[in-house]
Formats: structure tokens, sequence, C-alpha cells
């Protein structure tokens, strides 16, 4: 299954939130939603859900427009609400119905994902009752009870604490392995990077990076290398001695004075560099390319536009 | 259809299963069957009074040197049958001392044929007025008679004459108003309070779904149309529900315990015709769909419950003008005036004075069609209108928009909604 938002735009009055917003998403994969505070995000999730019209564009599943009677997505909005005075198996019921289910069908789920997410004894207790982390898990429940084909999270891990953060990431791949379309909206980007294969990133209403991360990541020069070695210092200064030529800075990191950040004048020196070190008697620990972080592709792309 | 029927069972059971719902139910009925008691309990309290004072019969002191002694008894005597009639010849002011020391209840000196002194320890406000007319009435009695004397007329004819009277009976052809003023009255009120709590008790629940984000799940997976149409359904039958606990509480224990205890006058008041009471329950809940639907849309647009009076005040007051009309007009103008006839058929308006009509006067079938008619449909549209208002409000957090900012964003809404439209 594919879904497909081509040229999507929509204005709020005279104000244009989405321009031209073409993504796609696969099953079986999960996809980064990324974007600064107020960058469209969660107006692009409100089209997908049919909360709002788009002005312009399609949204299809396998290119035929999207039928949300057919298609079951499970939402977890960023904004976490439910009923806090209901019993949590009422409510989970409730909105299991209203996602298209039988009441037999939502009650069976019901149980078998407070089972799944080990919260039954909360079963006939008010929400409120509960702590922010296992209302947390609540919301996920009332997400995926509806068995979704589609998820839609929205920092679905704020609030989790470390155990029930592995929890959620179990559920998560689960799901992705299950053959779901997963959409992920987050702004830690280490959860990004160990979920989605390929990222969006929104930037005032436009589409301004998309792709698989490992491309982005590759279309980066390679000519930043890290070393680390106990003898840093020294390497330093004969790397800069051996290659002057070659290197446009070398330093010994502030925090980590076993690791060096070289930066070469083309990438094409980096073969050369190992050679040099491996050729000397320098006790080295690891060399690597230092590839761009998802965080500092972000702040590339995203803060100057705001 | 069938999420309106999901939301509708849901706000529905929500509503019945609420403590504070359950609470001001029992209440209610506890009051109802505590007050269904109270005439039996008066009535035996007032029995118990009439057995002590069997001892004490109180006593009129009448003085008169004109009448004669016996005429004087037989006429006061007649006009105050639970008295003692006392005729005395002591002067002024040992009856004034005897009334004071309460001897005498009050006291009647009469100085001349047509005048006389009425002494009393209070003069309280009502009741002496009252003393007033009999007396003058049976001194007026006494002098006719010995008038019709002189003239030759014995005293047993011309009392048959001065006591002849008219016998009268009215024949109602339509409602009797008069008869019917209290109940009515008391109908309308509990129509308006039942309004305006059912009314706030939406109102509650969409801030309440807004407050606590919910609005953010429901809204994704329902239309906001359907999702307003099954609350302001379900919250109905839930008041609709307690009504009839209510009032059917009332019937039984009207009936069963205090039927024989109670004075015609208040039986009166209280036994409405089925007739009036099927009508109430109709245009109760017409009344409860057109402000409903209405409330229920402008608190979509409330961050907080501290913005929904502001909010919702509007509605409020057209419905307390409502109100007002249809009090005043059964006051002063009675239930048939132009500007009643008028608001029968205005759908803001309709609910109250178009009940009032029905059960006060007598108001031909195909206008009470007409006005109902004119009322479902104002429902219906009222209830798109609200969907068109829930779907901008629930996203909307922070200030609310004043009334024209609403009708702007409704236009322009509505300029997308065809936009988008045409577009597929």
């Amino acid at each position: 299954m594919e879904l497909k938002l081509d040229g999507i735009s929509k204005n709020f009055g005279e104000k244009e939130v989405l321009r031209n917003i073409s993504l796609s998403a696969q099953s079986g994969h999960a996809m980064g939603l990324l974007g600064r505070n107020g960058a469209g995000k969660t107006t692009t999730i409100r089209i997908i859900m049919g909360v709002f019209f788009a002005d312009s564009g399609t949204l299809t599943i396998d290119g035929k427009p999207m039928n949300r009677s057919e298609i079951r997505i499970g939402y977890m909005p960023e904004e976490r609400g439910l009923y806090p005075k209901q019993l949590i198996s009422t409510q989970l019921i409730y909105l299991a119905q209203l996602r298209g289910m039988s009441k037999k069908a939502a009650a069976e789920s019901c149980d078998r994902w407070l089972e799944r997410l080990s919260m039954s004894e909360y079963k006939n207790k008010k929400l409120e009752t509960l702590s922010k982390g296992n209302q947390q898990k609540i919301q996920l429940a009332a997400t995926l009870m509806c068995d979704p084909q589609i998820v839609i999270l929205d920092e679905p891990f704020s609030g989790l604490d470390p155990v029930n953060a592995m929890l959620l990431k179990d559920v998560i791949k689960e799901m992705i392995s299950g053959g779901a379309i997963v959409l992920f909206s987050s702004h830690q980007m280490n959860y990004i990077e160990e979920f989605c294969e390929s990222i969006a990133v929104i930037n005032t209403g436009k589409i301004v990076l998309q792709g698989k991360i490992s491309d982005i990541k590759r279309s980066y020069p390679r000519d930043k290398i890290s070393v680390t070695s106990p003898q840093a210092e020294k390497l330093t200064a004969f790397l800069l001695q051996k290659m002057s030529g070659d290197i446009l800075t070398a330093n010994v990191d502030k925090n980590d004075r076993s690791m060096i950040t070289v930066q070469l004048k083309d990438p094409a020196f980096k073969s050369r560099m190992l050679r040099e070190i491996s050729d000397s008697h320098f006790d080295i620990d690891s060399f690597y390319v230092n590839e761009p972080s998802l965080n500092d592709i972000f702040v590339q792309y995203t803060e100057v536009a705001v | 259809m069938k999420h309106i029927f999901q939301v509708f069972r849901y706000e529905y059971l929500t509503c019945v299963k609420n403590k504070a719902f359950i609470i001001t139910t029992v209440i209610f009925i506890a009051l109802i069957l505590l007050l269904s008691f109270v005439p039996m309990i008066v009535m035996s309290i007032a029995k118990g009074d009439d057995a002590d004072g069997e001892a004490e019969i109180p006593v009129i002191a009448v003085s008169s040197s004109v009448y004669d002694k016996k005429d004087l008894e037989n006429n006061f005597q007649k006009a105050y049958e639970n008295y003692e009639i006392q005729v005395t010849d002591e002067n002024t002011d040992v009856i004034k001392a005897k009334v004071d020391d309460a001897t005498y209840d009050f006291a009647i000196v009469i100085k001349d044929r047509l005048s006389y002194t009425f002494i009393t320890k209070n003069n309280s406000m009502f009741s002496t007025e009252g003393e007033l007319d009999t007396i003058g009435d049976t001194i007026k009695n006494l002098y006719r008679v010995s008038e019709f004397e002189k003239q030759g007329i014995s005293a047993k004819d011309s009392e048959k004459i001065l006591n002849s009277e008219v016998h009268y009976e009215t024949v109602t052809t339509g409602k009797d108003q008069t008869k019917n003023y209290l109940s009515t009255y008391i109908l309308i009120m509990i129509l308006y309070m039942a309004i305006i709590m059912y009314g706030q008790m939406v109102s509650q629940s969409v801030v309440s779904e807004k407050n606590t984000r919910a609005m953010e799940m429901l809204i994704t997976c329902a239309k906001p149309t359907h999702l307003i149409f099954g609350k302001v359904f379900g919250s109905g039958l839930a008041g609709l529900t307690q009504l009839i606990l209510i009032t059917g509480t009332s019937v039984i224990s009207v009936g069963a315990i205090s039927s024989q205890s109670i004075p015609d006058e208040i039986k009166d008041i209280i036994s409405f015709p089925v007739q009036t009471v099927i009508y109430a329950l109709i245009f109760f809940l017409l009344g409860y769909f057109i402000y409903s639907f209405l409330m229920g849309a402008l608190s979509s647009f409330a961050s907080r419950s501290e913005d929904l009076n502001t909010l919702i005040s509007p509605v409020m007051l057209l419905f307390v003008a409502a109100f007002m009309i249809v009090v005043f007009s059964i006051n002063l103008d009675g239930v048939d005036s132009t500007l009643m006839i008028v608001c029968s058929y205005i759908p803001f308006t309709a609910p109250m004075c178009m009940f009032a009509r029905v059960a006060m006067s007598d108001v031909a079938f195909y206008e009470i069609i007409i006005s109902i008619a004119v009322q479902l449909i104002s429902v219906y549209l009222f209830g798109l209108l609200a969907g068109a208002i829930y779907k901008i409000g629930v996203l909307m957090y922070g200030n609310p928009p004043k009334p024209l900012e609403i009708i702007k964003l409704l236009i322009t809404q509505h300029k997308e909604n065809k936009l988008a439209k045409s577009q597929k």
C-alpha cells in the first residue's frame, strides 16, 4: 500500500500554511515527518486524517483517492487527549467503535492491547487516576486498537520512562514489520534515526528535504574525518606536518581529548590520510568519516528560512 | 449516521451514569415526595389546632343602643359562625380594655344606625378590610330590615327580598384561562429551567472535551456535524429521562399519597391535562435542540470553562427575552395577543410561546403543526450551522473570537468547502 500526497496546498484565510506538499509512504516502512514548531506538520497530518480539506492537490492510496471509511488509521495527537473522568475500557471501546470496529471486536482488541502494554489492571479505572506515563500508554492503546493500516504518531515518546520507551519501540517495530505505514513526527532525532528509513523535512509549509536518511547523509561531502587515539595531540601535529597541503583544519576535540577532527580539502585525500596514519606508529582506536547527524541536517535546512 | 448513533449512545450513557446527574435526580425525586407529604402534614397539624380551640371560642363584642339586641346577635352570629357573639352594654373604655387583654377578639360599637367603631388590638393589613366589609354588610342589613318594617313589610319578608341572590354558572367553550393560568405558569418555568439546564450541560461537555483534548482524537474519528448531533441528542435524551423520572414520581406520589388531603384549589394547579404534558415534552425537546445546538456550537470556541459565559451569553439573552415575552404576555395581554401569535412561529420564542398558547387558550391544530414544523426545520438548520461552527471552533485555541469574527470565519470556511468540492 502506498500513501501519496501530491501537491497539497492549504491556506487558512490569508495565511498560507502548506505549499505544494508532496510525499509518499509505503507499507512496512516508517517515514519521519520533521519540522520546527508551526512548520505545518500537524496541518499535514490533519489533512491526511480528513479534518481539513486541502485547497489543492491530491491524497491517494495506491493511486486511488483515499476513502477513509475503508482505511483504518490510528492517530496519536501531540496534544494527548482522552476523557479523564471516564473508565479506560469504556473510552477505548468507544473510540475504536468510532473508528469503525464492532463493539465485540473493540472489546477484544481493548483487552489485547491493555495486556500487550501491561495495563490490564487499570481496565476499569478512571484515566485521571493514572500516572502521566501510563496515560500515555492508554493513548497508544487508543491509537492502535483499530489495528490500523496507517499509523500516525506525533511525539509518541514524550513523557515515557526508558522502560516504557523500550516497550513503545518494540510496538512500533511490530507495526512496521506487520506492514503498516508509519508516519512519525518527533523532535527527538535519535528516535527518527532508529525507526525511519526516510524523512521529509517541512519548513514554513514547504518540503525542503526529502529522501532516505542514508542517501541524504551520503549526499554530504565525506571530507570530515574523525580519528580517536590515546596520542591525539601528537597525532594532530604529525598529520598537520605530513599533509599540510591537503588539510584545512585539524583539531583535538575540546571535550574528548582523545578525538581529532580533520577537515580535508577534498574527500579524495581520505585514503592517503589513512595510509599515512597506518604507516606511522601511532596507536589508533578508530578512523571514520564524520557524517552529519540528523540534528545537524535538520538545523541546516530549517534554520535559514524562519 | 452510524457515528451519530455511537456518539449519541456514549453521551447518553455518560450523562446518565454521571454522579452529579444521579444526585440531582435523586434530590429532585426526594423533594417531590417530601412536598407531596406536606399537605397531609399541614392538614393534620391544622386539625390538631382545631381540637385545641374548641375549649376557647373567640368572642366578638357588639354594643349598640340603636338596634334590637336579639336582631344584633342573630345577624352577627350568621356572619361569624365560628365566633361567640356577645351583645354588651359595657362602655367603650371597658370594651377597649377587654379587647386589649384579648377577652374579646375584636369589638363593634354601633353608635348610630349607620355608623360604628371597630375596635381591634392589631390592625393587620389584609384581614381587617375583610372584617369591615362583613360588619358593614351586617349593619346595612339590620338597617334595611328596620326600614322595611317601618314601611310595613315584615322582617321575614324583607329578609327574603334582601337575601335574594342571582344564581349563575359559567360555561367556557374554550379553555379556562383563569384555571390554567397557574398550572401553565409552572410548566413554563419548568420548561425554561430544563432547556437552560440541559443546554448548559451540552456546553460544559463540549468545553471539557476540548479542554482535555479528547477532541483531538474525536475530530479525527468522526465528522464534527456527527459529533455535535450525537452529543446534543444524547444529552437531550438524558434530560428527557430525568424529566420523565421526576414528573413520573410526582404523578404517582401526588396521586397515591396525598390526593385525599390536597384541597381542590391546589389540585387544580397541579393536575395538568395529559395533552398539556405531552405538548410540554414536545416543546421542551424542540426548545432544547434549538438552544443547545447554538450553545454547544459556540462553546466549541472556549478553550477554558471561564470563556464559556461570554461566548454563550448572546444565546442566553435571547432565551431570557423569549421567557420574558411569554411571562409578560400571560400577565398583561393574555396569551392570544398579536405578539404571542407572531412569536409562536419564530424559532427562538416558539417553544415557550406556542406551549403557553396551547396550554391556556384554544389554538387551531394546524397552527400547532406549522409552529412545530418551523421549529423542526430550524432544529435541522441550526444543527448544520452548529456543525459548521463546531468544525472551526474545536481546533481553535486561545482567545475566543467575537461574534462578528465567527461569522467571517464561517463565510471563509464555506468558500473553502465550495472550492474543495468543485475541485473534486
